[in-house]
């Protein structure tokens, strides 16, 4: 069980953070950070000052014609948080009056592409700042000086949720490319190259509550078996890898063997299973051609016995025969 | 019925669309309607293969038909729906609907996607009832009672040359598995600040899939065990939030139900159970009429979680997340075991143990406490800390099940079984990174991460991983961006019991890889060139290293030794073509160490005389194993789009080839190699006759081609033909697999009745014609 001082510790320390959150939430008003704006939570007095400031996005189209976003989320009227809702262009660009008045002066502007990364997104989480963005900030992407703006454009996509690539896999293999050949190229992979799945079915780019990025649970078997439930247990029988991390002999993104299998079994086996008998035995041709130990090399190899190596509900699941 | 599904879908969106353009000639008044969008992609495709062909398909379905792949979205300022259809009718199609009214949100989908292991495979079992498999009495009896000239499974080089009896009465199945899910959620942001979300699916697995089914060592089979579950995942948030911080609260949860409780199946060598019970039929066959096992249980999955995240001044945020698990899984217990010979009340008379089960049901549940912190802040434009905190705590709270009187495979009845032990894990985890931006686009990051891992059941009561960090990324610049990594962590256990170790039967000197003192030491290092803003040059090399050691470290994997080569460049002389080509180069080395031997004579009874040979301790019995795998990929692209007037044409090839390794090495090797014994009072290895019994594996190797051209041409605007031709080739060369010729592999190998499955070469050729309708 858990040692009741670190339980009384964490739930100090939730209910401490939960009662600052709610009191800061609910006493605070909001000063939303330029150049972002957002009316609703905006107060009152500050956005009369800045109102004059605003030009208009009609305004911005009559030079910038090919940057709109309709046809695009951003463009919901009826979401009172979007760019349409609010200030248009200048929701993300900053008023633009001065940027107007000075013949299109770029210095009095902000452009987003331009700026610093980590300023390029606090304008994008001064709105996307809940479920899956929520936890931006610090997350590993965020770290190594991506913005939202390095995967994502507003006004010329080429894929969905507004890539800049047709697709995740082409957009992830820009950093990750060693990673994204094993789903397109190892015959053994899940199935990304097929496109029923992607990168985002296991990760969450924007950060997680996950090691990896991992986007469901806190574990890396939690988050394998979101889908494979039946791996899930808990079992009778436990394997102390299974409970631990499916990735100690799977890897995910894909392998020349079977099953994703980090490597070709009995091997893999035998880098744990050092014993007596017919686990450390050394299995080569010869045994695969002269007996029926041969067995043990073909085909499933180890898990042809023992089948339930993902742990046994049986009374006599020892050894995970049955 | 495919045809028919796909034409319905296709009638049914074309509807979607007279339906749009009527609303658009009413929506003066309304909202203002940005129009329809989309492509309606409609044609025949044909499909031809050689050698296996499930694994051409793999997750798709990609018969001869009907080809349908259609999106359609219909946008006005309010809102925004979109519908999705592909392969309507085939086994991995897709239906999706999505639509985003500004407040609210609102999707559903069902997605098919099938698993296609072999369409070469047989069985000569019989499936009566959901998990029940038969074999001919009549040929089981011949097997049992060695009829002259009847092979049933094959236990010499010599019974390889006549067919098994069960190859004749095997009859050819398609092994193939299907995840179908049906999913819905609703999003819904009640103010501006507070939003609900739920969202539901079901996934339901059917078909059959490759499973073991042993009776013995020389005795182990397969087969095409049936799928029929169902797992319903549910998820429902309330968040909170404004511009200085978010509150979430969520519950997930998750109940595996399978409807498949248990396996049971005939012995391919016994048509009647071995009376009385032989001591020994667990490794010589004289074992039970059947078998039985159980299955993966009916089981569930419960999170409660609570995720805050507060905005500090100087762009700074601290956030954090707590959630509680609940797994429970109280499936019945199948008995003991399906023997009647071993089941009664004489065995139980010695073996009282098996006479009633501990417990009829598996009681079985965990626990688990979870915990991230994170404190990030960027107080200056000089320099930035992030500060993470995780903890994780995995509780197995499952009742101890007494099972040191167990039956191994049916077929023999044991006091060598034990009480089950349940794995415990409490993690800690402190990640602290500075953040110095040293020059404009340039930063540092450097690190330190403390993780410390406590467990029960293991050999090391307590591991810690020390890892330094560092990384430099240049980004920003028209010219380059450049990332680099290097990261060097220090495993250092404690608590470490030999005992444990021993006490399962190992080597003293083994350490499980996962557990054990290491080095690693990892890089990467990414450069973007962009000499001009028409082309990029891109070079990634990645590389890491473990050192498993630690004192009394031998036997055991001992490195890992991985790199990683990429290099890449795309051009793009005009707006419409575009050009590109990525080579990379993969190579995987590991080295393993243990050591062929017999029980320790200490543990013998009576014990060993003294000065006896005892090949536990000798290290003449010790041999490496250098797993040695090299893999190339190259893929190509080339799109020209619209530079020839109203056509697209895109043309691609993908390759990859495998070359694996396997280097045995060691004195055993030496001793196999020559039939000696290189010490004395050892036996030599190799049967009376031979000089050698030590063969190298040969090298299993693969290459996969693909080739796959694409051309558009549009009459309209909005209408268009197409045609699509793919191609791939895949030859493979692996010694796990026993029959690569063309045809019904062989299932009748030593030691075993397979269903042939393995990795078999395939070649594949798809072609389709299609209407393109734009919108």
């Amino acid at each position: 069980m858990l040692p009741s001082r670190d339980l009384v510790r964490l739930t100090i320390a939730t209910a401490a953070a939960a009662t600052l959150a709610v009191w800061s939430l609910a006493a605070r008003p909001s000063a939303a950070p330029a150049p972002a704006a957002r009316p609703v939570a905006t107060a009152p007095a500050a956005a009369a000052q800045s109102a004059g400031e605003y030009v208009g996005e009609a305004t911005c189209l009559t030079c910038h014609d090919t940057q709109d976003y309709k046809g695009t989320a951003h463009a919901l009227t009826t979401n009172p948080r979007s760019p349409r809702s609010t200030h248009g262009c200048e929701s993300c660009h900053g008023p633009g009056k001065a940027h107007v008045e000075g013949d299109g002066d770029a210095t009095k502007i902000v452009n987003l592409s331009k700026v610093a990364p980590q300023r390029a997104s606090e304008t994008c989480v001064t709105c996307h700042d809940r479920k899956t963005h929520a936890l931006w900030a610090g997350s590993q992407h965020d770290q190594r000086n991506l913005s939202c703006l390095t995967c994502h454009s507003v006004h010329s996509p080429k894929g969905p949720s507004q890539l800049k690539a047709a697709t995740e896999p082409q957009l992830c293999a820009t950093c990750h490319k060693n990673v994204v050949n094993k789903q397109q190229h190892r015959f053994s992979h899940m199935p990304v190259r097929e496109g029923k799945m992607q990168c985002s079915s296991c990760h969450n780019p924007h950060g997680s509550t996950n090691t990896k990025l991992l986007k469901t649970g806190t574990t890396v078997d939690e988050a394998c078996s979101s889908c494979h439930a039946e791996k899930r247990g808990p079992y009778l029988w436990e394997h102390a890898p299974v409970a631990n991390a499916c990735v100690t002999c799977h890897d995910p993104h894909g392998t020349n063997n079977e099953r994703m299998l980090v490597a070709k079994v009995p091997f893999l086996c035998q880098r744990c299973h050092v014993t007596s008998r017919h686990p450390p035995t050394v299995y080569d041709n010869f045994v695969l051609k002269n007996s029926t130990n041969g067995n043990k090399v073909a085909g499933r190899g180890c898990v042809v016995c023992h089948q339930q190596i993902h742990g046994s509900n049986a009374p006599s699941g020892k050894a995970f025969l049955r | 019925m495919r045809i028919g599904l796909t034409f319905t879908a296709g009638a049914l969106l074309l509807a979607c669309a007279g339906a749009a353009g009527a609303q658009e000639a009413a929506a003066a008044d309304g909202p203002t309607l940005l129009g329809l969008r989309g492509t309606i992609d409609f044609g025949a495709r044909g499909t031809s293969t050689d050698g296996d062909a499930a694994r051409y398909e793999r997750y798709r379905d990609l018969r001869s038909g009907v080809f349908s792949r259609i999106v359609l979205g219909q946008e006005t300022n309010q809102r925004m729906i979109r519908i999705r259809v592909n392969n309507a009718g085939y086994r991995d199609q897709f239906y999706g609907v999505d639509y985003n009214g500004g407040r609210s949100k609102i999707s559903g989908f069902f997605d098919s996607i099938p698993l296609n292991y072999s369409y070469l495979t047989s069985t000569p079992w019989v499936e009566g009832p959901a998990g029940v498999f038969s074999l001919s009495p009549a040929a089981r009896l011949a097997v049992q009672t060695k009829t002259p000239g009847v092979v049933g499974v094959p236990l010499t080089v010599a019974d390889l040359a006549t067919p098994s009896i069960y190859r004749s009465l095997a009859h050819s199945i398609d092994l193939q598995s299907k995840r179908e899910t049906l999913g819905a959620s609703f999003m819904h942001n009640a103010t501006s600040a507070l939003g609900f979300d739920l969202s539901f699916n079901s996934v339901k697995k059917s078909g059959n899939q490759p499973y073991g089914a042993s009776f013995s060592f020389n005795n182990a089979n397969e087969l095409p065990i049936p799928l029929d579950n169902r797992t319903n995942n549910m998820a429902a948030g309330v968040e909170y939030a404004t511009s200085r911080g978010m509150v979430r609260v969520g519950w997930d949860a998750s109940w595996f139900d399978n409807q498949i409780h248990e396996i049971v199946w005939d012995n391919p060598l016994r048509a009647t159970d071995t009376t009385p019970f032989d001591p020994s039929g667990y490794s010589n066959g004289n074992g039970p009429a059947r078998g039985r096992m159980a299955m993966p249980p009916s089981n569930s999955m419960n999170v409660l979680s609570t995720t805050g995240l507060y905005k500090l001044p100087s762009h700074t945020t601290l956030s954090g997340t707590v959630s509680f698990v609940a797994m429970n899984q109280n499936d019945a217990l199948i008995p003991w075991t399906i023997n009647p010979v071993i089941a009664n009340a004489g065995v139980y008379a010695t073996f009282p143990g098996l006479a009633s089960l501990p417990r009829a049901t598996a009681e079985a549940r965990v626990h688990g406490l979870n915990a991230a912190f994170n404190f990030t802040s960027r107080p200056n434009n000089v320099f930035g800390l992030n500060m993470r905190y995780r903890f994780n705590d995995h509780k197995n709270l499952t009742p101890v099940f007494d099972a040191r009187e167990y039956v191994r495979f049916d077929a023999v009845p044991e006091e060598t079984g034990g009480e089950t032990e349940h794995f415990n894990i409490r993690q800690n985890t402190m990640d602290l990174t500075g953040t110095f931006h040293l020059m404009k686009n340039t930063s540092l990051n450097l690190g330190y991460i403390y993780d410390d891992f406590n467990r029960t059941g293991r050999a090391y009561s307590n591991m810690t991983d020390h890892t330094l960090r560092a990384s430099v990324d240049t980004v920003g610049t028209q010219y380059l961006t450049m990332r680099a990594t290097y990261d060097h962590t220090a495993r250092i256990g404690s608590g470490f019991s030999e005992a444990s170790i021993e006490d399962g039967g190992a080597q003293p000197g083994l350490r499980y890889y996962d557990e054990s003192d290491r080095d690693r030491n990892r890089g990467s290092l990414l450069f973007v060139l962009s000499p001009a803003s028409v082309v990029d040059v891109t070079l990634q090399l990645s590389a890491a290293r473990d050192i498993y050691k630690g004192e009394g470290h031998d036997f055991g994997l001992l490195n890992n030794n991985n790199r990683s080569y990429n290099v890449g460049a795309s051009y793009m002389p005009i707006d419409r073509v575009s050009i590109g080509a990525n080579y990379g180069r993969d190579i995987y080395k590991s080295l393993q160490s243990s050591r062929n031997a017999n029980p320790p004579c200490a543990l013998n009874v009576p014990p060993c005389a003294a000065g006896t040979y005892d090949s536990w301790n000798d290290p003449n019995r010790t041999w490496f194993l250098n797993n040695d795998e090299r893999v190339n990929n190259m893929d190509v692209y080339l799109d020209i789009l619209k530079a020839i007037p109203n056509t697209d044409v895109r043309i691609s090839y993908d390759f990859s080839d495998s070359d694996n390794a396997f280097l045995h090495s060691g004195p055993r090797i030496q001793e196999l190699l020559t039939n000696t014994a290189l010490t004395a009072g050892d036996t030599k290895p190799c049967a009376t006759g031979l000089t050698s019994c030590f063969e190298a594996l040969p090298h299993v190797t693969n290459s996969w081609h693909r080739t796959s051209a694409d051309v558009r041409y549009f009459f309209t605007k909005k209408i268009g033909l197409a045609g699509t031709y793919w191609y791939e080739k895949f030859d493979v060369s692996d010694y796990a697999t026993i029959d690569l010729t063309p045809g019904t592999p062989r299932i009748d190998y030593l030691g075993s009745i397979t269903l042939g499955y393995g990795n078999r070469p395939y070649s594949g050729s798809t072609g389709m014609l299609r209407l393109l309708f734009s919108f």
